[in-house]
């Protein structure tokens, strides 16, 4: 068909219906989310994973915490300039890249835990 | 103040901002015509995501910022890039598969779905709202600045620039998070920092390798307590990335939480790699340009260097192709921030929602900084994006942490702890803005870097409001943190 | 004498302990009839009048329904006259003085917009006619005055009062029952006519016949598309959830969309443009396949159809063409499916949207809208843009996050 002879659209919506959005399905995911699992378990998965992200960070905040004082005290602003400038990324990224397996690791173990279980 | 720039520098410009109209206005999307789109990419793969979020997170206070920093205050300037990254860190064992798994597309949606409450979600709006205003202020500023020393206009032409072109492209429809056009921004950055880099390093060896020395006494002030100033800086950078509002919404984008922490390392690895550059230009620029470590626009630096260091047509050249990607980094930023806060303000604040309110916002998105632009004093822009940081460690940082790990977290704690903690990071940086507060002395130190008292006070009044409101736990709290840390590929098998 | 005194004292406490265990059992009733006391038999009555009055009430305020309860209601009340009104009439009058019928809406007006009970003095100025006064109760079924329950009586009564009060409660607990027999059956049938509009058997058999006719000619690409097939049911069928993301329903389109393509080949022309930031977002399961089956039907409709009064003429072998967005719009996804098939009349889908269109037409239309609406709010209900031999396209908005909805 040719675009000349094309018949108007019109626009049609349906009429409001004063329906108020259903708030939140929170009585049915809690259900659905909590009696499958239980809480222990997901317990036990947040304490394996935040024990990796703590180790992490502790690191991180130890080096990042001491640094400064160490640059004040010897007072060289070639190896600031070398170690911020230059030195800081790869161990960044191997940080990230240990805590990723890490993580991964900690779900994969907790899939085999709670798949091993006898279906609740 | 030198020569403006060559021609050459003005048609990048020109052709960045026409490129940015173009694809804003036209609406370039990344799509198949034919259905193999499903079985060829499902989604959006983490390394592309990555580059995506990467694009849009180096600012001006990247591009233009560190190097200049580093030319006037010495090397210890550069924790800013070291903070830029491990934020990254940070973010990635807290925050981003959770944060994924939430289904949060912006902060508030996050409040809300955690907290069940209308009350935070508002509170947390105004404080996206804010932090993004404090981080636009300076996108701004560093255009003006670019577009001063490229032309010689008048300071607030560029910022009027950039906000204008922004708005035209953000409200026409497009400008919309496109995966492709900001990973293509990231490659655009690094390339218009790495080509002339790497030219500058040729000529500096050409020139016998003078060695850079960064023990000339620095003339222009900072801080008279360094230490300190650089702990605030680190507590900062460390922990406000995650509440970046346009870093969040980018990571909706991953299909799942193990997605999501694989883009933050590949986001890591990327902005490291482009934070090697500004290093070079800060030294370079102390050996090359030392005047402008008297002057105030060390912003700048980047952009002369070429012309000062290699001169000719080739300088130019050069020198073009920075104007071009600093443009960039200002435009996919403030289009970025701007998305975001006008998202916010359609959401939360203007009555109704529709594609007019959406407009409105934009332009109220992007018109409170732009006059803030014009009216407050310059701060250099690495130091006023740090202070985005600052607001956004102090409120969003406990917010995010504790709602994703303490079960015990409370509304009322969480209003406590973002008004005490974010409240006055928010105020210390108004006040400094302002000049209220003058330097040297305690006073004006506590309040340009407040992280280091506001980051603690945030936590703690959000952890002792919520153990004094233990009967205002959210009855949806365990479901909320088993979607959050439960694997996708379980909750979806578990069911089954 | 120690003797008889203890055998006193012994009489005595025998006496007690008698006369408290008696006393003990009139505590309960005396004596309990095996056929019923007065008071059981006047519950018993009540109970059979109300549960006779309870079926037809259970099918909602309608005249009928009106009609056959009010009489039952009546003589719960014990009354002269009753009445039963909806927002706008007189629904019926049973009793004697069905002339005040004409003046009750009147006088339940200000019922109507508070939703208060009501008393009111109705002097008819017949000497004859005992309704002199009348108290009108709301009947509310979530907070929604669907009617009133006027009990007339020769004077004031507050028993009267009282106990249409408790009648109406009662009617309205019958008629929040029927609201929602009518949402559970809305429901159902709505699940079951949207998967039937997926997969009818029509569209089995059909399937199967193109992948059979593979079989010989092709038969990898018979045994891929019975994988699609395989796949395409069990998303359709899957029990759990009633979210999914837009990934997984774009997936179930495209894998529906191949078998489609199998029957009719190359005359069936689909372009999908799919921006990936928005395929993680969550929406209600199978929103959108009716919409794509709807404009594939349409398309085909066109084609065959040939040639129509008054639309223009198309060819047998005319392409169909089908066009699905879903693109990034900031804090929302915008879904649109376009066809340029035959259209539909404006004024016939807005029948079809108000829910008038008939048990067959336009349901998987009716049904995405409805569910749009009350999972995201009215704002977000579909838009359509059709004519008469105008193809048609639909749009929809999906919010990125809504608290509570989460696809699986």
């Amino acid at each position: 068909m040719s675009a000349e002879s094309t018949p108007r659209r019109e626009v049609v919506t349906g009429e409001p219906r004063r329906v108020r959005p259903l708030p939140r399905y929170r009585a049915q995911s809690e259900i659905d989310e909590q009696t499958a699992l239980g809480g222990a378990y997901v317990r036990s998965l947040m304490r394996s994973q935040l024990r990796a992200g703590l180790t992490v960070f502790a690191v991180l905040a130890t080096v990042a915490g001491t640094l400064p004082l160490l640059f004040e005290a010897l007072g060289s602003d070639a190896l600031v300039w070398g170690v911020l400038g230059f030195a800081t990324c790869p161990p960044l990224t191997l940080a990230a890249w240990w805590y990723v397996r890490r993580a991964e690791r900690n779900e994969r173990d907790f899939a085999r835990l709670v798949e091993g279980l006898p279906s609740p | 103040m030198s020569a403006p720039g060559h021609p050459a520098s003005v048609v990048a410009v020109a052709l960045v901002v026409l490129a940015t109209v173009l694809v804003g206005g036209f609406g370039l999307r990344i799509s198949r015509t034919t259905s193999d789109f499903y079985v060829a990419s499902r989604t959006v793969r983490p390394r592309l995501n990555a580059a995506a979020i990467s694009g849009e997170y180096l600012s001006a206070a990247s591009f233009l910022g560190i190097a200049g920093l580093v030319l006037v205050h010495g090397p210890d300037m550069l924790w800013y890039p070291v903070g830029y990254t491990a934020g990254y860190l940070v973010l990635l064992v807290f925050v981003a598969a959770p944060l994924r798994r939430s289904g949060a597309y912006t902060l508030p949606d996050f409040a809300e779905g955690r907290l069940e409450s209308r009350q935070v979600r508002r509170l947390v709006s105004v404080f996206v709202v804010g932090a993004g205003w404090v981080y636009l202020v300076p996108q701004l500023q560093g255009a003006g600045l670019t577009l001063k020393i490229l032309t010689g206009a008048p300071g607030w032409l560029g910022d009027v620039l950039v906000a204008s072109v922004v708005v035209i492209a953000v409200a026409a429809g497009g400008m919309r998070s496109i995966t492709f056009v900001q990973v293509f921004q990231y490659w655009l950055k690094l390339t218009a920092l790495l080509v002339p880099a790497i030219f500058l390093v040729l000529a500096w060896q050409g020139d016998g390798r003078p060695r850079v020395t960064f023990d000339e006494q620095i003339s222009v002030f900072r801080a008279d307590h360094p230490l300190y100033a650089t702990y605030g800086l680190i507590i900062a950078t460390f922990l406000g990335t995650m509440g970046l509002p346009h870093v969040v919404v980018r990571f909706y984008t991953s299909p799942n939480g193990r997605d999501a922490r694989r883009t933050t390392v590949a986001v890591l690895a990327l902005v490291g790699l482009f934070y090697l550059l500004p290093p070079v230009y800060g030294a370079l620029g102390r050996l090359y340009a030392p005047d402008f470590m008297h002057g105030g626009d060390a912003d700048a630096a980047v952009l002369l260097l070429p012309a000062r260091v290699i001169g000719g047509l080739g300088g130019d050249l050069l020198g073009a192709l920075l104007a071009g990607g600093a443009f960039a980094a200002f435009l996919s930023t403030a289009s970025g921030l701007t998305m975001a806060v006008a998202g916010v303000i359609t959401q939360d604040v203007l009555p109704s929602r529709g594609v007019r309110h959406f407009r409105l916002a934009t332009v109220l998105a992007i018109a409170v900084p732009l006059a803030g632009s014009l009216l407050v004093s310059r701060v250099p822009v690495a130091d006023a994006v740090g202070m985005a940081f600052a607001v956004s460690a102090s409120s969003f940082c406990p917010l995010l942490v504790l709602g994703i790990w303490w079960r015990r977290l409370t509304p009322p704690g969480a209003i406590a702890g973002l008004l005490l903690g974010g409240g006055s990071a928010l105020l210390s940086v108004a006040i400094t803005v302002s000049g209220a507060v003058r330097p040297p002395g305690w006073p004006h130190a506590l309040l340009a870097w407040p992280a280091v008292w506001s980051v603690p006070v945030g936590f703690l009044a959000m952890i002792l409001v919520s153990l004094a409101t233990p009967g205002r736990i959210p009855p949806g709290t365990n479901a909320a943190m088993t979607r959050f840390h439960l694997p996708e590929a379980l909750a979806a098998g578990r069911v089954r | 004498m120690t003797g008889a005194g203890i055998a006193v004292i012994a009489l005595l406490a025998l006496l007690l302990f008698g006369t408290g265990f008696l006393l003990g059992r009139t505590a309960r009733p005396v004596r309990t009839s095996d056929v019923g006391t007065p008071v059981e038999h006047a519950t018993f009555e009540t109970l059979h009048t109300a549960s006779l009055a309870a079926p037809p009430l259970r099918s909602g305020l309608t005249e009928e329904s009106a009609r056959r309860s009010a009489r039952r209601l009546r003589s719960l009340l014990g009354t002269d006259a009753l009445c039963l009104t909806d927002r706008d009439r007189v629904l019926v009058w049973d009793g004697e003085g069905d002339h005040h019928g004409k003046d009750v809406m009147e006088q339940v007006e200000g019922l109507l917009a508070s939703g208060r009970d009501t008393a009111f003095h109705s002097d008819c100025g017949d000497l004859d006619c005992t309704l002199r006064w009348a108290v009108a109760v709301p009947l509310t079924v979530d907070h929604r005055v669907l009617g009133t329950l006027v009990a007339y009586a020769p004077r004031e009564s507050a028993v009267l009062a009282r106990a249409a009060g408790e009648v109406a409660r009662w009617v309205c607990v019958q008629l929040e029952l029927a609201e929602l027999d009518r949402s559970r059956t809305q429901i159902v049938e709505a699940e079951i006519k949207a998967l039937r509009a997926q997969i009818s058997p029509h569209f089995i058999f059909n399937s199967l016949a193109a992948i059979a006719s593979f079989v010989r000619t092709d038969p990898e690409r018979a045994r891929e598309l019975l994988l699609e097939f395989a796949d395409f049911t069990r998303y359709s069928f899957r029990r759990h959830g009633e979210f999914t993301t837009l990934a997984d329903e774009l997936h179930s389109i495209d894998q529906y969309l191949a078998l489609v393509r199998a029957r009719f080949g190359a005359r069936l022309s689909v372009t999908l443009q799919v921006a990936p930031e928005v395929l993680p977002v969550s929406l209600p399961f199978l929103c959108l396949q009716p919409l794509v089956e709807n404009a594939v039907k349409h398309g085909l409709e066109g084609a065959v159809t040939l040639p129509r009064p008054d639309g223009p003429v198309r060819a047998v072998d005319a392409p169909i063409r089908v066009t699905i967005s879903a693109l990034d719009a900031g804090a929302e996804a915008e879904v649109v499916i376009e066809d340029d098939g035959t259209g539909m009349d404006p004024e016939r889908l807005r029948r079809i949207l108000r829910g008038e269109g008939g048990a067959s037409a336009g349901i998987g239309l009716l049904n995405v809208d409805e569910r749009l609406r009350q999972v995201y709010g009215d704002d977000y209900g579909l838009v359509i843009e059709t004519g008469v031999g105008a193809g048609m396209k639909i749009t929809l908005r999906l919010p990125k996050y809504r608290a509570g909805v989460h696809g699986s």
